[in-house]
């Protein structure tokens, strides 16, 4: 019995899309970042979200009922780094070339407000779970 | 005997009201939770529900109406707006949760009027 209807998917939603900002901000954090710990320019990262299934069925019997989400992996992007010509840095090649991260700061700002807009609406549904439930214990007075 | 009290036609009625406005919020979760999620498709209270209830309230008969089973079923219509196939449209959602909470105040408010008529009834007084 849940007295929040549907908390269940939206707390895991909510779990996983701070994750995807977490994410997010990393990449930004590491636009500029050419040498990593392994010493190759940081890779851009991305979430991938898989369905989470309710144990419980619906309250129908047979009707699928709610399901989450979750962060299935964070994965690297494989596209390859961008050459930016700057023959002072230590990390440049024979060619003066240095490798840089090709992360686009506008589609990460993009995901951000994506993720941070479908965040919003889960807190809307637990805040609108809130009031029905306390709608409901209020059944009977006056 | 005393069931008979709770079993007026439009006690059951408001009953089943708010069974199917709390799976409602839950389809209206499960939808959200998924607005990302590429291939979701949007969940909805069943169609046929409201229709059944309507013409189970017309026939004022209250079996009917508490044999009624509202479930949640994928909304075969809903088309995609986006090329991942998700058919979640976040403010359709939201638009309809915000009806749906105010749905949900209507019907307590309705059952809590129906009890304090009852109560009235025993009573003799307004308390």
């Amino acid at each position: 019995m849940n007295i929040l209807t549907g908390v269940n998917a939206t707390s895991s939603a909510l779990e996983a899309e701070r994750i995807r900002m977490e994410v997010i901000s990393q990449n930004i954090a590491n636009a500029e970042v050419s040498h990593g710990p392994d010493g190759k320019p940081y890779q851009r990262q991305q979430v991938v979200f898989q369905t989470l299934l309710s144990q419980q069925p619906g309250m129908g019997g047979t009707a699928p009922g709610e399901s989450g989400i979750q962060v299935a992996r964070i994965e690297k992007d494989q596209r390859a780094p961008r050459l930016v010509f700057n023959p002072t840095s230590k990390d440049a090649d024979a060619n003066g070339m240095v490798a840089m991260p090709d992360i686009n700061i506008h589609e990460e700002m993009a995901d951000l407000i994506t993720a941070s807009r479908a965040f919003e609406a889960n807190l809307a549904v637990v805040r609108n779970a809130r009031t029905m439930a306390l709608q409901t214990l209020s059944i009977g007075k006056r | 005997m005393i069931d008979a009290l709770f079993s007026q036609t439009n006690y059951a009625a408001m009953k089943k009201m708010l069974d199917a406005t709390a799976l409602q919020h839950e389809a209206i979760a499960s939808n959200l939770a998924n607005v990302e999620k590429p291939g979701y498709k949007r969940m909805e209270l069943n169609a046929s529900f409201a229709n059944e209830l309507k013409s189970a309230i017309g026939s004022q008969d209250s079996e009917q109406i508490q044999s009624l089973q509202p479930s949640i079923a994928v909304d075969a219509n809903a088309i995609s707006n986006t090329r991942d196939g998700n058919t979640v449209q976040l403010e359709k959602e939201l638009m309809n949760m915000n009806q749906n909470t105010i749905a949900h105040a209507v019907e307590t408010q309705l059952v809590t009027g129906q009890l304090l008529r009852l109560r009235l009834a025993i009573t003799g007084r307004p308390s």
